[in-house]
Formats: structure tokens, C-alpha cells, sequence
């Protein structure tokens, strides 16, 4: 008895501390599982699906987790066995995970896998970049336009052919589109700058800047075009009033995946989205008879020249550092990249490919409405979000600082100044 | 004097004599079913806790080692105009929310304590929101609070009361979250419920034959009997409240932590953001080690001031 429970004892200390140290097996040559983790992924089955395709070719089976929540990725990349291959939702953490050791550099990867980068969009491209560096290759993409309603066009007595030619006279269509009853609460709004979430930086890029200079080595958070934007953004609160633009408006995010979005309630003339609203899941599917229309979002009036200007953003795949089997990392990478299964992918979640040759599939250029978001891709005035080692910390400062502008009509100034003061030092450091 | 001293010597130190075999085999078996817990403590538990104090004077680097940087995490945290931001928030959850549960709960256990018909059926009633799982019924009061569809304004506006915008009204955003704690006071009301019954009748009978009515049969007597229970109630509930995370990431819908204009930014919203999101772990762990020291402060004050108003019978 008394020597079954020592063993017993001994045995469980042993098998946790073990297990504790982590011992693994040396890896063999190739691995039999390779893992790969989404951050984004409504429909986990279909990317798994896409994924048994590479399993069919080669042989090596891969396991698809999504979608992930941001706090389960940074044990994964610091423990033993991270993923295989990293898909984020956008670029905002890449930078960051390199400085950490967290991620690899590409170049190796690239070139073992031989990835042809010229096949890529640049806008895209570019959120990958520091330097001469490439931390990430953009899987699938997405660009914002303007959005409208022809029959609220029409019954406001506007050619509902017609988009807003500058961002001026989109003002002004607001107006006409803006219905508010006697007690100054509102029936029917224009245009809401903001409405989903925020839309900043094609606003800010129309008026010629941005928060980051194009490197992102310096923040520019104070200058005329953030200033510009913002004021521009602000004007369709403060002249409808901050309190009804509010009252009328709150709870619409909320109501995004289902009939009674706004925009299709018609209570929302003209907002700015993205891509995958012209796919089959969205307005096809919550409000198939809709009469809408879109165009790339207008520039200034004195500007015009930043006509056809889009904001690209999007997934992006990155290789773990701590990855078992980097040259097995590398080629499930390449096939991902290949313009065949970017092409399957984002036909499916109608979301803009990455690759070129991909953009020439017919799913992708068919519909004239989701064509809109190729040719912004397309475009030379294509921009990227310049993303920085601190990007999310200073997100979730810039969208306190917008909604204090938008939703209680501050001075955005000041604000901006602050935000400056506070961040310069920050970027700074993560630079070192 | 001195006898009493030899007789506190005998009991003091105790005199250890050896275990017998059936004694040692106990221990040996009692000490095996321990191990599960006891390993679980010292590995998930004080193992970590150890780490964050460690890490909190540190800047954290994944895959490098610790970059020793003293007092600066803490010095830093008390110039983040976030942390004070997310530490009124909280204060205000736990002045206002906790109070406001204790008070709800005390006197839905009244009415449930009720000898009525049907007793059984309000109990449970009352008690099926607290097992809903918190995210399903953070989702359920979104749509209930939603200003322009939801049942709570649409009722409001029935009574001609014009509702305001629960979510995105940063004066509205937190009184909201505590209306979705009060529907979730289930488990507070067992404890009262349960601590009622334990008022003795004869106390109760004695006051009512002294011409106490019921306002005065509750006040003196009543309160002070589920006194401990109330402390027990307010202090796992200011706990609680001091941790508050869950609602508040689920209830911001499609918007940032935080929203409306950091209105909803908890102490440990904040926290999570910092070590998560931001990638700073060293911070968070500091940020961690100034809660648990509030937190041990305020149970201690309560503590210390529930002598005056606990009535411990017996």
C-alpha cells in the first residue's frame, strides 16, 4: 500500500513536470499536420475545405483554427508549438509581433517558396513593408466607396444616376437628403461619416495626408489634412445637431448583419463600406430589392486629382518564429499566395484578391458594383493604412479622439495636439 | 496565576508522538487527494501571480529576456490618463452597481420569502437569469437597450417617457450595465433567501407582541439578523465588481473597448487591452498588482467597519 501511493505520487509529479518542460520529439524532416490559425473567418468549414485541397496535392495535412479572439494569438506565438502559418485581420499587429521576436521576416520564405511579389497589388503590399523588409504577405483585401440610395435620390429630387462629384457637393446632397421633423429630431439623414465604424483615413488621404508620414516613422496626427477631415467629418453632426444625429443613429452598427440596417430601412441615404456589401451576403441577402448605387468616394473640390484615392486594408498572412518547419511554413504559404486558390477564397467571401492574375478571374470583374473596389485597387492614387509598432495602441486613442469630435462636436485641434504630444515619444521608443 | 500557566503549558507546545501505521497511511491518502488541487494552485495559480509581480518591474519582451525597469510601470501607470479613467469607472460600478444589487436582491428574498402560492415558481423565475450564460444575456440587453428597437425604450415610450440612447450616451452607458447586473442578481438572492430563513421566529414573534409593525420587525430585527450575510454579499460583490470585464467587451457591440468615449473602459478592459492588444505585459502586470492591492484594501475596510454593523447571533 504505502509503496503504490510513493509511486503513485511520484509518477504524477513526473508526468506534469515533463509535460511542464515542454520536451518535444526532435521534429521529423516533414511534418505530417501543419496548422493554420485565422484571426477573421465567418464560415471555418469553407476554409477548411480550401485548405484539404493542399492535403489532396501534397500529401500533408492541414488544420484550420478560426476564428481566433486577439488574446489567444499571443500565447500561441510565444509558447512551443505556435501555428504554421498566421492569418490576421489586418496589419495593425505585424509590426509590433516582429519587434517582439514574435514573427519572421519573409525574405527567406519568399524565396524558398519563389512568390512572385510582383504579383501582388501594391497598396496591399505596402501595410507588409518596414523598410526593405517584408513581415507579411496580404491575402485578401478591402477598399471603401461610397454607397447611396437611388430611391431616397429620387424622392429628394436628385438624379439617382449620380453620385456627388466632390466632397463639397457631397455636403450639399446631404442636405437635400436630410429630413428633419418640426421638433428638430430627425426622420431621414444624408450622409453619416462614421456610420459602422470610423472612416477616417480615406477622408484624411482625400484631403492629402495622413496620421503617419508614408514610412510610418513620424506621426503627423496635428497637421492641416487630419484637421481638415475631421472638421469635414464633423459638419454632418453639428449642423443636424450632436444630440439627434445620435439619438437617430445609435444602435445602427449593431443592426449591420440584418434587415434593419439603416441604409436599407432607408433612413441612411449615403454611407461609405466596403467591398463584400456587393458580394452575396449582405444587401443581396438582407435587402435583395434594393436600389443603390456606388462610386469611388469623391475628392475635394480643389483636388481633383484624388479622384478614384482608396484605403486599402486586410488579412495578412505572417510565419510564426517559433514555427517547427520553416521551409513547410514556406510552401504552404506559396500555394496559399498562388493566384488560384487567392482567387477561390475571395470569390467566395467577396473580398478583393491580392494577386493580380487572381483580379482577372470573371467572379471578380462581373459584377460592375464589385468592380468599383478592383479598380481603387488598381488605381496609381491607391493608399495603404500605414501601420507602425504602436498601431493599435494609437487606434484605440484615434477613435476615442474621433468619436470625442464627431459624437460631442469638440474642437478637433487641441485634441489632435494632445494626441501628438502623447504619441510622438511612444513611436519613438517602438522604433529604437 | 502560575497554575494556570502550568495548564497552558501542558496544552502548549503540543507533545508530538509518533504516528501509527493506519495514521500515516491517512495522511499519505489524504495528502494524494490533495495533490490535484494543489498542483493546479501552485501551477496555475501562484506560479502566474508570481510571474505578473515579477513581470510588473519589467518591460516584457516575448521571446527576450525581461528589460528591468524598476518602479517605471508603476510610476507610469499613476500619469495614464486611461487608468484613471478606468479606475472611476469601475469605483462607480462598485459605488453604485453593488449597493443597488444588495438592496434589489434583499428585498426580491423578502417577496420570495413570502409564504403565497405559487412560491416556488417566483423563485425560480427570479433565479433563471443568473444561469444564463453572461455573454447570451449581455447579446439579449443589447437588443433589450437598443434606443430605437429595443423593448425597454418602446415601454418608456408607452408611459410617454422619451428613453435616452442607452449605448452610445456615455451618461446612460454604465447605469445600463448595472440593469443587466440586476437582472443577473439570482445567486444574491439565494444567499439572502437562505439567510432569512435563519431569522428566528421567536425573535420576530416577540417584537410583533411588542407593537413592532412590519417596517419596524424588518429594520430591527430582520436586518440585523442577515447583517453577515449582507457582508458576505457586499464583499464577494465588490470583488466581482472590481473584475468587471465580461459585459462590458461583449455589451460595446461592433464598437472599440471602451465605447461610448471610454465610458464603459473598466479597470480590467483596460487591463486586458494593455497586455493583449498592445503587447504590454509588463504594464498590465503592474496594473494587476495595484487592483489586488485595492481590492485587499477595501475588503479590509469593510472588514474593519462591519464590526460596528455586523450582528453575529450566538
Amino acid at each position: 500500500m504505502k509503496k503504490l501511493f510513493s509511486l503513485l505520487s511520484i509518477l504524477m509529479i513526473a508526468s506534469l513536470l515533463l509535460s511542464a518542460c515542454g520536451t518535444q520529439a526532435p521534429a521529423s524532416s516533414e511534418p505530417k499536420v501543419l496548422r493554420v490559425w485565422i484571426q477573421w473567418g465567418d464560415n471555418p468549414q469553407q476554409i477548411q475545405t480550401l485548405f484539404d485541397k493542399y492535403t489532396a496535392e501534397t500529401g500533408i495535412k492541414v488544420e484550420v483554427t478560426a476564428p481566433l479572439e486577439v488574446d489567444k494569438i499571443l500565447p500561441a506565438l510565444t509558447g512551443s508549438e505556435p501555428p504554421d502559418i498566421l492569418v490576421l485581420s489586418g496589419g495593425d499587429l505585424v509590426k509590433s509581433y516582429y519587434k517582439e521576436g514574435l514573427v519572421d521576416e519573409l525574405s527567406p520564405a519568399i524565396k524558398s517558396g519563389s512568390i512572385d511579389l510582383t504579383d501582388f497589388f501594391d497598396a496591399p503590399l505596402q501595410q507588409c513593408k518596414m523598410g526593405d523588409k517584408i513581415l507579411c504577405l496580404p491575402w485578401g483585401s478591402d477598399m471603401y466607396a461610397l454607397f447611396w440610395n437611388k430611391d431616397l435620390f429620387e424622392a429628394a429630387g436628385l438624379d439617382p444616376n449620380t453620385p456627388p462629384a466632390t466632397m463639397e457637393q457631397l455636403a450639399e446632397f446631404s442636405d437635400k437628403l436630410t429630413k428633419v421633423n418640426p421638433d428638430g429630431t430627425l426622420e431621414q439623414i444624408g450622409f453619416l461619416p462614421d456610420q459602422g465604424w470610423g472612416h477616417s483615413e480615406l477622408y484624411t488621404n482625400m484631403f492629402g495626408g495622413f496620421w503617419y508620414n508614408e514610412d510610418g516613422t513620424k506621426i503627423t496626427a496635428n497637421t492641416q489634412p487630419v484637421i481638415d477631415a475631421l472638421k469635414w467629418e464633423q459638419q454632418f453632426y453639428t449642423k443636424y445637431g450632436v444630440d439627434n444625429v445620435m439619438a437617430f443613429s445609435s444602435g445602427w452598427a449593431d443592426a449591420y448583419m440584418s434587415g434593419d440596417y439603416p441604409f436599407y430601412t432607408g433612413k441612411l441615404a449615403m454611407y461609405v463600406d466596403g467591398e463584400w456589401m456587393t458580394g452575396p451576403n449582405f444587401i443581396s441577402k438582407f435587402k435583395p430589392e434594393a436600389s443603390y448605387g456606388v462610386a469611388a468616394f469623391p475628392p475635394p473640390a480643389d483636388h481633383p486629382e484624388r479622384a478614384n484615392t482608396g484605403v486599402a486594408s486586410g488579412t495578412v498572412a505572417v510565419i510564426p518564429s517559433g514555427a517547427a518547419d520553416k521551409e513547410a511554413s514556406a510552401k504552404l504559404l506559396a500555394w496559399m499566395m498562388s493566384p488560384a486558390i487567392v482567387a477561390e477564397e475571395f470569390c467566395f467571401n467577396a473580398n478583393l484578391p491580392t494577386s493580380k492574375k487572381a483580379a482577372e478571374d470573371p467572379c471578380f470583374t462581373s459584377n460592375p458594383k464589385f468592380k468599383v473596389f478592383m479598380d481603387l485597387m488598381a488605381n496609381p492614387n491607391a493608399k495603404v493604412v500605414v501601420t507602425t509598432p504602436i498601431s493599435l495602441e494609437f487606434n484605440d486613442a484615434w477613435t476615442l479622439l474621433e468619436e470625442q469630435v464627431l459624437h460631442t462636436g469638440a474642437d478637433p485641434q487641441p485634441l489632435l495636439e494632445k494626441l501628438q504630444a502623447d504619441f510622438e515619444p511612444k513611436l519613438a521608443e517602438s522604433l529604437k | 496565576m502560575d497554575e494556570l500557566r502550568m495548564t497552558d503549558q501542558k496544552i502548549w507546545p503540543p507533545r508530538f508522538r509518533k504516528w501509527s501505521r493506519r495514521e500515516r497511511d491517512n495522511f499519505k491518502i489524504g495528502m494524494l487527494f490533495l495533490l490535484p488541487w494543489t498542483i493546479g494552485f501552485l501551477v496555475f495559480t501562484l506560479y502566474p501571480m508570481l510571474a505578473s509581480l515579477v513581470y510588473s518591474f519589467a518591460v516584457y519582451h516575448a521571446r527576450q529576456p525581461l528589460e528591468w525597469v524598476g518602479l517605471k510601470n508603476y510610476i507610469d501607470l499613476f500619469q495614464d490618463d486611461l487608468f484613471w479613467t478606468a479606475l472611476y469607472n469601475t469605483l462607480y460600478m462598485v459605488v453604485i452597481g453593488v449597493p443597488l444589487t444588495l438592496l434589489a436582491s434583499f428585498f426580491c428574498a423578502i417577496l420570495l420569502n413570502l409564504k403565497v402560492r405559487g412560491q416556488a415558481f417566483y423563485r425560480v423565475v427570479y433565479f433563471l437569469p443568473s444561469i444564463v450564460p453572461t455573454v447570451a444575456s449581455t447579446i439579449l440587453w443589447l437588443w433589450i437597450l437598443n434606443p430605437q428597437a429595443g423593448i425597454l425604450n418602446t415601454v418608456l415610450g408607452y408611459i410617454g417617457i422619451h428613453g435616452p440612447n442607452w449605448m452610445s450616451n456615455p451618461a446612460w452607458s454604465k447605469p445600463g450595465l448595472i440593469m443587466l447586473g440586476l437582472w443577473g442578481m439570482g445567486n444574491t438572492i439565494i444567499i439572502y433567501l437562505s439567510g432569512l430563513q435563519d431569522v428566528s421566529v421567536s425573535l420576530l414573534e416577540a417584537a410583533e407582541l411588542d407593537g413592532a409593525n412590519w417596517w419596524q420587525r424588518l429594520w430591527h430585527v430582520t436586518v440585523p439578523m442577515v447583517s453577515p450575510i449582507t457582508l458576505f454579499n457586499l464583499i464577494t460583490g465588490v470583488i466581482a465588481m472590481f473584475q468587471y470585464f465580461a459585459q462590458a467587451y461583449v455589451f460595446r457591440g461592433f464598437q472599440n473597448l471602451g465605447y461610448p468615449l471610454n465610458s464603459t473602459l473598466f479597470y480590467s478592459v483596460l487591463l486586458y487591452q494593455n497586455a493583449f492588444q498592445w503587447l504590454k505585459m509588463g504594464y498590465a502586470s503592474a496594473m494587476a498588482w495595484v487592483l489586488f492591492i485595492i481590492i485587499l484594501v477595501c475588503t479590509l475596510l469593510l472588514l474593519k467597519i462591519s464590526d460596528k454593523f455586523t450582528y453575529y447571533a450566538g
